[in-house]
């Protein structure tokens, strides 16, 4: 093991515990920019391509994280909820927890304050009707919000949010007017599936079409990314996605991932909402500071 | 999670664990002048693709016959009339030809009508050529407007390589406000990007292929990737159709890479190869309808016509 940096955070986490990993896929479907404009009900190949992961590789995933007793989040836009009650059912009944991350995938930030109040109330209903929960997290779909949303999603009794890029630990995001906060879980683009394996033509993605990256050295960037975050302290999560890491060939990517992580000691594997919960009970003093 | 369950034991022949399905498509320049209308008129871009019947089938051939191994080629009516010896050689050999189109056309900016046109006209042609009605179609582009599966059903054809969505085989629906076809349930082979050969090699300098240009892939790591690939689908028992060209795969460097992965995909004793036909007609004989919330049912009812200029 090197030597932590300079700055390495201490006291980030329970006692015994070096780092935090809170493994997160995010369970698009065929949702996004195609079914916002239609175009995705004329092009069944792009529908299909989409439809595959909350219809069959969320079941892989499911039974990885079963072998190896990893808890996870998933961030599930409603309309596949909808569509695939058996399958989301499937991940509370197996012991993870479930998140709101839009209902066809909006772009928050584009969307005025009614608009994203009536996407989350949607949303609500629908997690209460078919799961009989109300999440406590949120992802934002694409990755950007707007002024407005923090008030948004508060009001709407989001404790959490797993939405940001710049950071390598939580921290508290405050919405001054009103004296509360949020917790936010930061993701990182190296740690996202679609930087390095996803693909599609019609519409393209990368938008060059460049080519899925190699299975081996996207494991090893994936671990270095891990042995760092373990080495320093921190916590990370991923934005994976079924339809793109949990297709059969790359379950095996995922299982040497985890194996690699189990190896290691104090290693706290979480869902987000419990590194949340840590957060505010143990940091409460910062969001105070924040204010 | 390395035992398959009992159903998926049973899923195959013969106690077999997983299908493998060779693909081909024998499109020479047709797609791509398709796909990239700048390419008209450059011989130096076209000769890259015209490549693969030139010298590419044969390797191919000589490959499959090694291996003793049967694949299901897809050919344009156009393709076919250009190369009418080449086709009767690959059939002769005890290859599968399938229907992909007349002009090898993008559906999208075809009618139905158009586009039942474009079956028919290939049908008759690949069955004057071979002398036997291909059973098999694949969408050049890969989609085709709501009716389509009505016009493959009453051409004869009994299956398809050309949407998404599953790693098994499952059933096209007729869409929901038409009448029942005729003809036998039509039976869909669901495609991968990461079991093509194009997304990681088709390379032109100008016009660019791809549009971005990427540097054309390691061939020792996209050997490892479908590799890995076949783990998956050997682990699972599930349905791998492999989709090749020609003038991609087919070259003097590449076929070893080819032949590397084939021969150890083969050298498992717990693996069907078939042709698109063949499982076709298994998943038929054991199947009658798609599970539950299968996402071409959800799709029927929404799924609407291409929106073509008129």
């Amino acid at each position: 093991m090197q030597t932590t940096t300079g700055d390495a955070p201490q006291g980030l986490w329970p006692k015994g515990i070096r780092s935090s990993v809170a493994l997160a896929f995010d369970v698009d479907g065929p949702t996004g920019g195609a079914m916002l404009d239609g175009s995705i009900w004329r092009n069944p190949s792009f529908f299909t391509l989409g439809a595959y992961g909350p219809w069959r590789a969320v079941g892989y995933l499911l039974d990885l994280l079963a072998d190896h007793r990893m808890p996870a989040t998933f961030f599930v836009p409603t309309w596949v909820l909808e569509t695939w009650p058996k399958q989301m059912r499937a991940i509370v009944d197996r012991g993870h927890e479930i998140g709101y991350h839009g209902h066809r995938h909006e772009a928050f930030w584009q969307l005025t304050r009614e608009r994203q109040q009536e996407v989350m109330a949607q949303s609500l209903a629908l997690f209460r009707r078919h799961l009989g929960l109300v999440p406590t997290g949120f992802r934002t779909p694409s990755g950007d919000w707007g002024d407005d949303t923090i008030e948004i999603l508060l009001d709407a009794g989001v404790r959490y949010s797993s939405s940001m890029r710049g950071d390598d630990r939580p921290y508290f995001i405050a919405h001054a007017a009103s004296g509360r906060s949020l917790v936010e879980i930061p993701g990182r683009w190296e740690l996202d599936d679609y930087a390095s394996l996803a693909y599609q033509r019609n519409p393209d993605y990368p938008a060059g079409l460049d080519r899925i990256a190699s299975y081996d050295t996207t494991f090893d960037n994936w671990r270095r990314e891990f042995d760092g975050s373990h080495r320093d302290g921190l916590c990370m999560t991923t934005l994976f996605h079924p339809k793109v890491s949990g297709k059969p060939g790359r379950i095996l990517l995922l299982e040497r991932l985890l194996e690699h992580m189990r190896a290691q000691e104090g290693v706290w594997f979480a869902r987000c909402g419990e590194i949340a919960d840590w957060w505010r009970e143990r940091h409460a003093a910062d969001a105070e500071a924040t204010r | 999670m390395n035992a398959p369950s009992a159903a998926a034991h049973a899923r195959w022949p013969e106690g077999r664990r997983m299908a493998l399905v060779v693909t081909i498509d024998l499109f020479d320049d047709a797609a791509i002048l398709v796909q990239e209308p700048r390419m008209q008129g450059r011989a130096k871009s076209l000769s890259v693709w015209q490549y693969g019947t030139k010298r590419c089938v044969d390797r191919l051939l000589a490959l499959f016959d090694e291996l003793g191994l049967r694949a299901s080629w897809f050919v344009p009516g156009t393709v076919a009339l250009g190369h009418a010896p080449l086709v009767r050689r690959i059939h002769a050999a005890g290859h599968e030809i399938g229907n992909a189109s007349f002009g090898c056309e993008n559906f999208d900016l075809l009618h139905l009508e158009q586009q039942h046109r474009s079956l028919l006209a290939a049908q008759e042609t690949l069955a004057g050529i071979t002398g036997e009605a291909p059973l098999g179609f694949r969408s050049p582009f890969g989609n085709w407007a709501p009716g389509f599966t009505r016009s493959l059903r009453e051409a004869g054809i009994a299956w398809s390589s050309s949407w998404r969505g599953d790693d098994l085989p499952y059933f096209h629906p007729v869409h929901p406000l038409l009448p029942p076809a005729a003809g036998a349930p039509l039976v869909e082979l669901p495609l991968h990007y990461e079991l093509e050969d194009e997304p990681y090699f088709s390379f032109n300098l100008f016009p660019p292929v791809p549009v971005g240009q990427p540097r054309i892939a390691s061939y020792r790591e996209v050997l490892g990737n479908w590799r890995q690939d076949f783990a998956g689908f050997h682990r699972f028992g599930l349905c791998l159709p492999l989709r090749l060209h020609p003038e991609i795969v087919g070259t003097a460097g590449r076929i070893d890479m080819l032949r590397e992965f084939l021969s150890d995909v083969l050298s498992h004793a717990d693996v069907w190869p078939a042709t698109g036909r063949e499982v076709a007609a298994w998943w038929r004989s054991r199947h009658a309808a798609n599970e539950p919330g299968h996402p071409v049912d959800v799709l029927a009812p929404l799924h609407q016509p291409p929106a073509v200029a008129p």
